[in-house]
């Protein structure tokens, strides 16, 4: 498809190729010019050392992947760093604080758990309310201006985004479990 | 085999002032100023014009003025240059001289090298053909668009920062060494530890996995080597005999219960001589003490653990002194908030009027989604309607656009403006109905120390099933986040003026406190149900990976390409802060 000229166009396609390239031309400008600004203020992001950390990290998954690499990867240890090597399940014997009982080290949870009655049964979870920022507004309520704490008056260690597994899902509601 | 990529020159070595560099005016501007003051650019303030919510200023005599060159009479060139002292428009293009009548303008009327961009709002030298900055300038715009969109001058600048945000007098650190006097009393009153020629680092030992408590060990490994906290405890600064007896006095058997005793009791056992592995069993005891709530004991995640922790030693630490609320953000009421806490902002503008409604929560981490999976069904198209307010560029990050999920791109999107849609109008106070709104984030008050978390673990009620998201992610071993603070989003806002932003620091310290190093990593590896917890250290440049009892050394390499959960980054540099209590 050759190449629009002025010869056969008609002056609505001229018109119109003109305002394209006006805004074009706009818009290129627009961005040269705020590209200048961000370079000529020290603003703009150390782009090199970001794409050095992707390539170290893209090379290191490359060795990762090698098979004759694994032996750092994969859980089979011989001896740690001091020389010495560990049973499966830990074998240090001690009193549990409970019930005063000899227990061993790899066992003790399951003791623990017996002993304070805790039982098994998968409890409802109870979230922290994590009414985190990024939250609050998405349900639709009145934010004032200006509020150096949360509103909330339960204990609250709120995470940037809600960090809870299940109380945010992709649609952006929040659900309660 | 550290990669020295702080070896690279960084501009950050140039003076700044409230975090910019202030670029030196050229000849011909600086002429223009020596002659005129800033006088002529604050009176262009009565020509900006901005459409809201959050457009960029335009330079117009009169509202509706169609600006055109004098020489030519064209209005749709790209570039039209009002000249600041005599209000001339000239249109300027390419860089042949004769296109250029702006330059013209300046080569015939000597003192008029100056010009602003009308659609722009951009000083430019017609002498030199380039764009030049003012400060006075940048002022002027920001605070028309600030007024313009009546934006709460508030979400600017606050006028009363909280008690949390007040800055304290920073004192640069100096190393500190025992005199004669101090050696005697420190040899007295303390007895001393071998130490071996083949130096292991200290503190490294393995944590017994008690039954499916890799959860709980894998975080106890990160926080026993987190530079703060670790110094905290080994200086006694909870010292758990007098807490143990503080709380016998008070003869309340719950009070016996100190989650920051039993840490301190770890940071004791670990710290000593001796290669064998620590059992946390007391730890545990305590923690499922405190922690009565929480889910049973099967699946633990080691996010819920860390948060319940840092909750478990504030509320015994700082429970004494009531006037401390329970939702700091100052960390001042505890270790854990003091190493850990930060302050998010939240700003949410109206898209129809531009007021912008801003908050300040505290937070002890950052939990970032992973990106939508790329390249996938339709609904993975840009949701996010990026608003260009005022212009700003926003650049892909170089992950993003080789396709790999990368910290920094999950920081990206999580200081991005975010359209609220439809469905999520929020109530704005100035046109007193929903509207439609543009929310952002951004880190008012960075923590001492970052732990960043990332949602792997999803779960949805609806089908009542939970999954986890294997999706590698890649994660820098030094962090800047300069680009992440409040200053700088909201700079970016405002068209990257020159001007104080909320959050600058006046002595430029903010880029100090910007740069973190990773010193920890929790990774989890297989099913959601009968998955394993991972700690990498990293302890004097070299890698250790802690596997419940087993410490072995391994190459950054394999850090590098493991799958990251939690994250964990300390300020590069660590300034003492001056103490505002009087010593007694």
């Amino acid at each position: 498809m050759s190449l629009p000229n002025e010869d056969n166009m008609s002056s609505h396609t001229q018109l119109a190729s003109h305002f394209f390239e006006d805004l074009l031309d706009s818009i290129i400008v627009d961005v040269a010019s705020e590209c200048h600004r961000i370079a000529r203020l020290g603003l703009d992001r150390n782009l090199e050392d970001e794409e050095e950390e992707l390539r170290l990290s893209t090379q290191a998954r490359v060795r990762a992947a090698d098979p004759s690499n694994s032996s750092e990867t994969n859980g089979k240890y011989v001896v740690d760093i001091f020389g010495q090597n560990h049973p499966s399940v830990a074998g240090e014997v001690f009193d549990c604080m409970n019930c005063r009982r000899s227990v061993t080290a790899g066992k003790f949870a399951p003791h623990l758990e017996k002993c304070m009655g805790k039982g098994r049964k998968a409890r409802l979870k109870v979230t922290r309310s994590s009414t985190a920022a990024q939250n609050r507004h998405s349900r639709g309520s009145s934010v004032s201006s200006y509020s150096p704490y949360s509103n909330s008056t339960t204990n609250r260690l709120s995470n940037g985004t809600p960090g809870h597994d299940g109380e945010e899902y992709s649609n952006g509601t929040l659900e309660e479990t | 085999m550290a990669s020295n990529l702080n070896q690279h020159h960084h501009h950050h070595h140039h003076p700044r002032i409230n975090g910019q560099i202030s670029p030196p005016p050229c000849p011909h501007l600086a002429d223009f100023l020596s002659r005129n003051g800033s006088k002529p650019f604050l009176a262009l303030q009565d020509c900006l014009r901005s459409k809201p919510p959050g457009g960029r200023a335009a330079i117009r005599r009169d509202p509706s003025e169609v600006p055109r060159c004098v020489s030519c009479g064209d209005s749709s060139r790209p570039r039209l240059y009002a000249c600041v002292a005599c209000a001339a428009v000239s249109c300027h293009a390419a860089p042949s001289p004769s296109s250029s009548h702006a330059a013209a303008h300046a080569a015939s009327y000597p003192g008029h090298e100056i010009a602003v961009d009308v659609d722009r709002a951009e000083l430019f030298c017609c002498a030199c053909r380039d764009q030049v900055y003012d400060r006075d300038f940048d002022a002027a715009v920001v605070l028309f668009l600030s007024t313009s969109s009546t934006t709460s001058s508030s979400s600017l600048v606050p006028a009363s920062k909280p008690e949390n945000l007040r800055k304290r007098r920073r004192v640069d650190y100096c190393p500190w060494s025992p005199d004669i006097q101090e050696r005697i009393l420190v040899g007295n009153g303390s007895s001393r530890l071998d130490c071996e020629s083949d130096q292991k680092p200290w503190g490294l030992r393995g944590l017994n996995n008690l039954g499916n408590t890799c959860f709980m060990s894998s975080v106890l490994q990160a926080l026993l080597h987190t530079p703060p906290l670790r110094n905290y405890f080994l200086s006694d600064r909870h010292n758990r005999y007098y807490c143990q007896q503080k709380n016998a006095k008070n003869d309340n058997n719950n009070a016996r219960l100190c989650l920051a005793c039993d840490m301190d009791a770890m940071f004791s056992a670990v710290f000593s001589v001796g290669h064998a592995p620590y059992s946390p069993a007391k730890f545990l005891y305590s923690w499922w003490q405190y922690s009565a709530n929480w889910a049973s004991y099967d699946q633990q995640d080691a996010h819920e653990f860390f948060i319940s922790m840092l909750d478990g030693i504030h509320e015994k630490v700082a429970e004494k002194d009531r006037c401390k609320s329970h939702s700091q953000g100052h960390g001042d009421c505890c270790i854990a908030h003091r190493v850990f806490s930060g302050i998010l902002r939240s700003d949410v503008m109206c898209m129809a009027c531009g007021f912008t409604s801003t908050t300040y929560d505290p937070c002890v981490d950052i939990s970032l989604d992973l990106e939508p999976h790329q390249g996938v069904s339709g609904k993975a198209g840009p949701a996010k309607n990026h608003h260009s307010c005022n212009g700003n560029t926003d650049s892909k990050s170089s992950s993003e656009s080789c396709g790999i999920s990368s910290l920094i791109g999950c920081l990206d999107r999580f200081t991005r403006p975010e359209r609220l849609g439809a469905d999520q109008k929020f109530f704005c106070q100035q046109c007193q109905v929903r509207q439609e709104s543009l929310k952002q984030m951004s880190i008012r008050k960075l923590p001492l120390v970052s732990c960043f978390h990332i949602k792997r673990f999803e779960h949805s009620p609806i089908r009542k099933m939970s999954r986890k998201v294997d999706r590698y992610l890649q994660f820098p071993f030094s962090l800047d986040m300069t680009p992440y603070l409040s200053s700088s989003i909201l700079r970016g806002r405002f068209g990257n003026r020159i001007f104080p932003f909320d959050g600058d620091d006046a002595d430029g310290s903010n880029e100090m406190s910007s740069e973190f190093e990773l010193f920890a990593v929790v990774t989890h590896t297989g099913k959601l149900d009968c998955g394993h917890y991972v700690t990498y250290l990293r302890l004097s440049n070299q890698w250790y990976k802690c596997d419940d009892s087993w410490i072995t050394q391994v190459n950054e390499n394999t850090v590098r390409a493991a799958q990251g959960y939690m994250m964990f980054y300390v300020q590069k540099m660590l300034y003492y802060k001056v103490s505002e209590k009087q010593v007694s």
